[in-house]
């Protein structure tokens, strides 16, 4: 099946979204400062460009129209479940990077001082990437 | 002698918060529940319940965004303030979208046309601007309450 364009871009620039969310914990890791700027751009693009089209291809895929319907069922339950996990992946990245800025602000690095946390939510970020990059694989490539 | 109870534990307990969390916990499940048996079934359980406790969401934050506006204004250039603008920000974008879904709800159910066919791209703002009020208004009161913490064990 033919690949929309705004699809492969959200596919791309989710490992770029990627490498910024691995870049700010890195930062934190290594105890320098926490580069607040581009935390908040990534969670913003992130939020707004690629969970949006997400969502929209959602509602497209919810909604009676022919194309939709002829989506298998494994794959909607597939599309629903990955959007939950970005949810909860995307929120805890937000509140955890937030209390991270504070405590930089403290000369304490939160990621570094909590790895149960961070790893934690590193395999929940890396799950969710994975799965939405495995789903286009399934709906454009195979 | 009893300590006096802090002025921001005074407030977490007030009536209208509260209210004001309990719809907006009963919406998000509501809402994540719809979101996947919509995609993945194609039903839409508690949709009416979910559209009614929307319409009572609307009024009780606007009662309290009113209140909270005139204690911490004017904006200022900090964390909590930014954080709190995105949250309220999306807060009122997912309540427009909601009332115009609620609208397509409501001409579908009283057209009997069966399954209400939403607006995708309105679904989609709405879907989105539901999770970024529980990701911000998480990242907000976090933030506060985090500071909160600290302030109070320095030492730490």
């Amino acid at each position: 099946m033919h690949a929309p364009a705004f699809s492969i871009f959200s596919a791309i620039s989710e490992l770029f979204v990627t490498a910024g969310v691995l870049f700010v914990i890195r930062r934190n890791w290594t105890r320098r400062t926490f580069p607040f700027a581009l935390f908040l751009s990534v969670s913003l693009f992130e939020g707004l460009v690629n969970v949006m089209y997400m969502a929209n291809r959602a509602s497209e895929a919810a909604s009676t129209h022919a194309a939709a319907s002829a989506l298998p069922v494994g794959m909607k339950i597939a599309f629903a479940a990955h959007g939950l996990l970005s949810l909860l992946a995307y929120l805890v990245f937000v509140v955890l990077g937030v209390f991270a800025h504070q405590e930089q602000l403290r000369q304490r690095w939160f990621f570094r001082d909590r790895p149960a946390i961070t790893w934690t939510f590193l395999v929940l970020w890396t799950i969710s990437i994975g799965s939405g990059e495995v789903l286009f694989a399934l709906r454009y490539l195979v | 002698m009893t300590p006096a109870v802090p002025t921001r534990a005074r407030r977490l307990r007030a009536p209208l918060l509260v209210i004001l969390w309990t719809l907006l916990a009963f919406e998000a499940a509501g809402g994540l529940l719809i979101f996947f048996a919509r995609l993945a079934a194609g039903r839409t359980p508690g949709e009416t319940l979910h559209v009614a406790a929307g319409l009572a969401l609307t009024v009780v934050y606007a009662a309290y965004q009113w209140g909270h506006w005139f204690r911490v204004a004017p904006f200022r250039k900090s964390l909590d303030h930014a954080l709190g603008l995105i949250a309220a920000s999306s807060l009122a974008l997912t309540q427009a979208s909601g009332l115009w879904l609620g609208l397509e709800w409501w001409r579908t159910r009283s057209g009997g046309t069966g399954p209400a066919a939403y607006t995708p791209a309105v679904s989609a703002i709405h879907n989105v601007m539901s999770m970024f009020v529980l990701t911000f208004v998480g990242a907000h009161l976090g933030a506060v309450l985090w500071r909160d913490a600290r302030a109070r064990t320095p030492g730490r």
